[in-house]
C-alpha cells in the first residue's frame, strides 16, 4: 500500500478545522477586528471533549447516536477526496456517488437527530436544511457530472487527476461554470453567508446552527469537527478543478493544493464579509443560478 | 475568429450576463448587465478580424461600446429616475421561474441550431450563432414577462444584441452599411422608446404596462 | 435609362418639406404645405411610375436604389393614398385647428413626421439592398409611431407604446431573416457588396441554399408580417388605427401595411427560387392569409367603433393579398389589382369615419348611426366605402377578390377556397349590418356642423368613381403593368 495515498485522508483529518481558523480571521479582519487564534476551533473542541454531556428528556437513542454517525459518515466521504493529483486511500469507478451520498446522508442524520429532540426551533431548522439541500443536490450532481464527462473518469481520484492545464485550455469557460456551481453548493452546504449565518444567535435566522442547539459536551465537538470536515471536503473539490497543478511531484502538488485551498478559504471568508444574508425566498433564486451555471457548462461541453 | 480562449468567453459571457438579467430584480442593476452585455458583443468587430489591424473594426467596435455602454444606460437610467418609478423590477414570471425558462432556451437554442446548416466557419462561429439564438429568445421573453416599459425597452436591447451576435457570427463580413444601421437603429429605437416612457409617465403617473389594458377587443 | 436622379429628388424632396415645416409659423401654413406638398411629392412619384412603365427599371446609388415594375407600381399606390390623405388633412386638421384642438406644436409634429413617413416609405420601395429596405421599415415605425399620438390622449399613449414595441419586436425578426438570406449569399460566394441586392439574388436564386432561405423566410414572413398587420401578429393594428387621427389611419391601411407586404413579395421568388418553385413560400403565405381572414372576420362581428372596424378589415384585406400571393401566378395578378383597390377605398373609409367623429366627437358605430342622413356626404361615403369594401359587385374589391377565387379554382386549393368564402362571407353580413346601421339606423346623438369644401366632394366623388371604373373595366396597359410587376412575383427579373 502507498504511503502517499494516506496523505489527503491524514491532512484533512488534521487540517480540516484550520479552515474555520482562517474564515473567521478573514471576517475579524474586514470587521477591523484582531479576530480570535486561528488555531481557535482545535481549543473548542479540545475543551467540548473534556466536559461532560446533557441530553434532553424528550430526546431518544437517535439523538445520541446522531454526531457519531455523522462523523463516521463524513469521515469515510473524506477519504474518497483525492488532494489535487494525489489520488485517495481506495478509489474505485464510482465512488462519486458515494461520496455524494454519504455526505446526504449526515444530512440525513442530522435532520432527523434535529427532529428527534422535539423542539419546534430545531424542526423549522431541519426542514429549512432539507428543502436547500434538495435544490442544492442537482447543483452538484450536474457540475460533477460534467467533470466526469470531460475526464471520461467515474472515480473522484481518477477525475480530479486528469484535470491538467491541458483540460482547462480546451474546456476553460464550461470549467470555470462548474466552480462557481461548486462554489454556490459550498456555500448552501456548508451553511455560510448568504445562506445562513454560523454567528447568528436568533434561532429563527438559524438553519444549520439551530440543529445542533440541543447537543452538548463531546457531542457537539464531535459535529464541529464534522463540519469542518465536510467544508474541507466540498473545498477539495472546488481546489482541486481551479488548481490544475499535476507536476507529479508529491510536495509540489501537496503544497498548491494546501495553497489553493486557503486561498478558498480567505474567499470563503470575504464572501462572508462583503455579502448580507439573503432572504430566505431569495435562496431558491441564487440556487437555481447555480443550476444554471451547472447546465451553461454542459451546454458548452456538448456544443 | 481567432484566439480561442478570449472569443469563447464573449458568447460564454453573453449568455451569462443573460441568465443574471432574468434573475435581478434591480431595475439599475438589469440597466449594468445590458450595458456589459452591449460591451462585450462590441468587442466582437475586432476580434473577427483576428490580427489585422482594420480601422473599420476598430470604429464599429468604439461606436457601439459607446452607444450600448454609456449611452443606452445614461438614457435609461434617466427615464428611470424622471419618471420616477420604483427601483424593483415586477415580473409577471417570477425571478426562479425566470432562470430555469432562461436556461431552457439555452438548451433550446443549441438544440435547434445544430438543426439549421449555418455557415458558420469556426467553432467558435457556432457556439456564437447558439448564444445570439438564446440572446434573441431571452430578449424576448424579458419582454413578454415584465411588467414595466423600461425592462421591455431592455429586452428589445437584448433581442438586438442577440441579432447582431448572431449576424456577426453567421455573415463574416457584414457590409458596414448595415452594420451601422443596425447600430443606429437600435439607438433611435431605445432613445424614442425612451421618449414614448416619458410620455406615458407623464400621462400615467407610471410606466407599468400592465395596466396599459384599456384597449381591447 | 437616364441617372436616376429623381428618385434622389423624390427622397430628399419629403425630407427638405419635413424641415420646412418646422420651420413655418402657423398651423394653417403647415396644413398649406402638407396638403400641397404632399400632393405634389405624390405627382412626382406617379411621373417617375410612369418613367419605368414605359421604359425599364431606373437605378443609381450604384444600383442601391432601383425601381423596376413592380416598386413602380407599389409607389403609385402610395402616392396615391399619400396625396389623397395629405388633401385631406388639410381639411380635416383645419376642423381641428378651429376649434382650439390643433396648436402649433401638434402641426409641426405632424407635418414633420408626415413628410418623413413618405421619405422612409418610398425608401422601402425604392431599395434595391434588403438591408436598406429594412432600415426603411424601421424608420416607417418609429416616424409613424409619433403620427399616432399627434393628441396626447392616454389611450393614444397606450396604442402607440403597443405599436412600437410590437413593430419593433417583428422588424428585429425581419432583421434576423435578412440575415440568414444575407448568409446564404456569402454561401455561394456573392461579393460583399452584391450579398443583400436583390438584382444579383434573383439571379443567384437556384443556387441558394434551400434550408437557409426556408428558415430566412419564416422569420421574414413574420417579422414583416407583423408590420403588415398579418394575423397572429396584428396585435398593435386595431389599437393604433383607433387612435390615430384619421389622416394617418388611412396611411397606415393604404400605405405602410402594403409596403410592408411589398418585402414579403420581394423575398417570395427568392424562396422560391432556392426550393425548386415547389410552392412553399406561397404554402407559408396562403396559410397566414387564411388566419388573417378568419380572425378578422371573427372579430368584425363584435365591433362597436368605425375605426377599429376599419382596422380588422385591413387585417381581412391584408390577407386577402396574401393569400393571392399564395395562389400562383394569376394569384398575384389578383392580390396587386386587389391592392390597389384596397388602398383606395380604405383610405376612402377613413377618411368619412374621420370627418364623421369630429362631427359626433365619437367613433362609435352605435353613435353615429343615421349618419347618412345628417351628414349627407361623409355619411354617405361611409356606408358606400363598406358596402364597396365589403365585396358588392360591380365594384373593384369584388372583381379583385373574384379574381382570387378563380386563382384558387385553378390552383385546385378548394380548402383554402372554403375558407376564404366562409371568412368574406362571415365579414359581408356583419360589416353591412354594422353600415347600415350607421348609415340608415335610428338616430342617437346630433351632430356638429362640419364644413366640407369642393375639394372634399371631390375627393369622395374621384375616389368612389374610380373604383367603379376599375371595377368594370380594366385598361390593357394596366394590365400589362399587373402582369409585368407579377410576373417580378414569379421570380422574372
Amino acid at each position: 500500500m502507498d504511503v502517499t495515498r494516506f496523505i489527503p485522508l491524514a491532512i484533512a483529518l488534521l487540517a480540516a478545522p484550520l479552515l474555520f481558523g482562517i474564515i473567521n480571521r478573514t471576517k475579524a479582519f474586514f470587521a477591523g477586528r484582531r479576530g480570535s487564534p486561528l488555531l481557535q476551533l482545535y481549543f473548542d473542541i479540545a475543551k467540548l471533549m473534556r466536559k461532560g454531556v446533557t441530553y434532553s428528556n424528550t430526546t431518544t437513542w437517535v439523538f445520541r447516536a446522531g454526531p457519531v454517525l455523522v462523523l463516521s459518515a463524513t469521515i469515510v466521504a473524506v477519504a474518497f477526496v483525492p488532494m489535487g493529483g494525489i489520488p485517495a486511500i481506495s478509489p474505485f469507478p464510482g465512488d462519486i456517488l458515494l461520496f455524494a451520498y454519504l455526505l446526504a446522508m449526515t444530512r440525513f442524520m442530522t435532520i432527523i437527530a434535529a427532529l428527534d429532540t422535539g423542539s419546534s426551533f430545531e424542526g423549522m431548522g431541519a426542514s429549512r436544511e432539507a428543502f436547500f439541500s434538495a435544490l442544492a443536490e442537482p447543483a452538484l450532481l450536474l457540475g460533477v457530472s460534467t467533470l466526469v464527462y470531460v475526464s471520461g473518469q467515474t472515480s473522484l481520484s481518477g477525475i480530479f487527476a486528469s484535470v491538467n492545464p491541458a483540460v482547462w485550455g480546451n474546456y476553460g469557460p464550461a470549467l470555470a461554470l462548474v466552480a462557481i456551481a461548486l462554489g454556490a453548493v459550498l456555500l448552501v452546504e456548508c451553511s455560510r453567508i448568504p445562506i445562513d449565518d454560523p454567528n447568528t444567535h436568533l434561532e429563527l435566522t438559524m438553519i444549520h446552527e439551530v440543529m445542533i442547539l440541543d447537543n452538548s459536551g463531546p457531542d457537539l465537538g464531535i459535529i464541529e469537527y464534522a463540519s469542518s470536515l465536510k467544508l474541507w471536503a466540498f473545498g477539495s473539490l472546488i481546489v482541486g478543478l481551479a488548481v490544475p497543478v499535476r507536476s507529479g511531484i508529491l510536495i509540489v502538488d501537496c503544497a498548491t493544493f494546501l495553497v489553493g485551498m486557503l486561498v478558498l478559504a480567505v474567499l470563503v471568508g470575504t464572501i462572508e464579509s462583503t455579502m448580507g444574508r439573503l432572504r430566505l425566498t431569495n435562496v431558491p433564486r441564487l440556487i437555481s443560478g447555480a443550476i444554471a451555471s451547472a447546465v451553461l457548462a454542459w451546454a458548452l461541453i456538448l456544443r | 475568429m481567432q484566439n480561442n480562449l478570449i472569443s469563447e468567453l464573449i458568447p460564454v459571457l453573453l449568455i451569462v450576463t443573460n441568465l443574471l438579467l432574468l434573475g435581478s430584480s434591480r431595475m439599475r442593476a438589469c440597466i449594468t448587465l445590458v450595458a456589459a452585455q452591449g460591451i462585450v458583443l462590441g468587442l466582437i468587430p475586432v476580434l473577427l478580424e483576428g490580427q489585422q489591424f482594420s480601422v473599420t473594426a476598430w470604429f464599429l467596435a468604439i461606436v457601439s461600446i459607446t452607444l450600448k455602454g454609456i449611452i443606452f444606460p445614461m438614457l435609461l437610467v434617466r427615464t428611470l429616475r424622471e419618471t420616477g418609478t420604483r427601483k424593483e423590477v415586477e415580473p409577471f414570471v417570477g425571478f426562479t421561474l425566470s432562470l430555469l425558462i432562461g436556461v431552457g432556451f439555452v438548451i433550446f437554442s443549441m438544440w435547434i441550431a445544430s438543426r439549421m446548416s449555418l455557415p458558420a466557419q469556426t467553432p467558435i462561429a457556432a457556439l456564437m450563432t447558439r448564444a445570439g439564438l438564446a440572446t434573441l429568445l431571452i430578449g424576448l421573453f424579458v419582454i413578454v414577462s415584465r411588467r414595466k416599459a423600461l425592462n421591455q425597452v431592455l429586452g428589445y436591447i437584448v433581442m438586438e444584441n442577440g441579432i447582431f451576435a448572431f449576424g456577426a457570427a453567421l455573415v463574416a463580413d457584414m457590409p458596414t452599411l448595415v452594420e451601422l444601421g443596425v447600430l443606429l437603429d437600435a439607438f433611435v429605437a431605445v432613445f424614442i422608446m425612451s421618449i414614448a416612457a416619458h410620455q406615458i409617465s407623464r400621462e400615467f403617473d407610471h410606466i407599468d404596462v400592465d395596466q396599459l389594458n384599456t384597449l381591447k377587443g | 435609362m437616364g441617372t436616376g436622379w429623381e428618385l434622389w429628388v423624390l427622397l430628399t424632396a419629403s425630407v427638405a418639406a419635413s424641415v420646412a415645416s418646422l420651420l413655418l409659423r402657423t398651423p394653417r401654413q403647415i396644413l398649406r404645405l402638407v396638403s400641397v406638398g404632399g400632393a405634389a411629392w405624390s405627382l412626382l412619384a406617379i411621373l417617375i411610375s410612369l418613367q419605368v412603365f414605359i421604359c425599364g427599371p431606373v437605378s443609381t446609388a450604384f444600383s442601391w436604389l432601383r425601381v423596376d415594375s413592380l416598386s413602380a407600381y407599389q409607389l403609385v399606390v402610395l402616392a396615391l393614398v399619400y396625396g389623397a390623405s395629405s388633401i385631406f388633412a388639410n381639411g380635416y386638421f383645419l376642423h381641428e385647428e378651429s376649434h382650439g384642438k390643433f396648436g402649433l406644436h401638434a402641426a409641426r409634429r405632424f407635418a414633420a413626421l408626415w413628410f418623413g413617413s413618405a421619405a422612409a416609405m418610398s425608401l422601402v420601395l425604392l431599395s434595391n439592398n434588403l438591408g436598406l429596405m429594412w432600415v426603411g421599415i424601421e424608420a416607417t415605425t418609429l416616424l409613424t409611431g409619433f403620427l399616432i399620438t399627434i393628441h396626447s390622449t392616454p389611450l393614444s399613449l397606450e396604442a402607440m407604446w403597443k405599436y412600437l414595441l410590437v413593430c419593433s419586436v417583428g422588424v428585429a425578426f425581419a432583421f434576423v431573416g435578412t440575415l440568414l438570406v444575407g448568409a446564404s449569399a456569402q454561401k455561394i460566394g456573392l461579393e460583399s457588396n452584391e450579398m443583400l441586392m436583390w438584382t444579383s439574388l434573383s439571379t443567384a436564386a437556384p443556387l441558394l441554399n434551400p434550408g437557409l432561405m426556408k428558415l430566412a423566410f419564416i422569420f421574414l414572413i413574420v417579422g414583416y408580417g407583423t408590420k403588415a398587420g398579418l394575423a397572429p401578429m396584428h396585435s398593435w393594428l386595431p389599437d393604433a388605427h383607433s387612435q390615430a387621427p384619421a389622416p394617418v389611419s388611412a396611411l397606415f391601411s393604404g400605405a405602410m401595411l402594403n409596403t410592408a407586404l411589398y418585402c414579403i413579395m420581394r423575398y417570395l421568388p427568392l424562396v422560391e427560387g432556392a426550393t425548386g418553385y415547389q410552392g412553399w413560400g406561397m404554402q407559408l403565405l396562403l396559410i397566414f392569409g387564411l388566419i388573417s381572414i378568419m380572425v378578422a372576420a371573427g372579430f368584425i362581428i363584435f365591433q362597436h367603433d368605425g375605426k377599429r372596424l376599419l382596422a380588422y378589415h385591413s387585417v381581412e384585406h391584408m390577407g386577402i393579398i396574401a393569400l393571392g400571393l399564395g395562389l400562383g401566378p394569376i394569384g398575384a395578378f389578383a392580390a396587386l389589382w386587389h391592392t390597389l383597390n384596397h388602398a383606395l377605398c380604405k383610405s376612402l373609409s377613413f377618411f368619412a369615419i374621420g370627418r364623421l367623429g369630429q362631427a359626433y366627437g365619437s367613433h362609435s358605430l352605435d353613435r353615429i348611426a343615421g349618419a347618412a342622413r345628417r351628414v349627407p356626404l361623409w355619411g354617405m361615403a361611409f356606408l358606400f366605402s363598406i358596402i364597396i369594401l365589403i365585396g358588392v359587385a360591380p365594384f373593384a374589391i369584388f372583381m379583385s377578390e373574384f379574381a382570387i377565387l378563380r386563382a384558387a379554382i385553378s390552383q385546385a386549393s378548394y380548402v383554402a377556397l372554403g375558407i376564404f368564402l366562409l371568412g368574406t362571407g362571415v365579414v359581408f353580413i356583419s360589416a353591412l349590418k354594422h353600415a347600415l346601421d350607421s348609415g340608415y339606423g335610428k338616430e342617437v346623438a346630433e351632430p356638429s356642423p362640419v364644413r366640407t369644401s369642393g375639394l372634399d366632394y371631390a375627393v369622395v366623388g374621384v375616389g368612389l368613381a374610380m373604383l367603379l371604373a376599375l371595377g368594370v373595366w380594366m385598361p390593357g396597359p394596366m394590365r400589362d403593368i399587373l402582369e409585368g410587376a407579377a410576373r417580378i412575383i414569379g421570380g422574372a427579373r
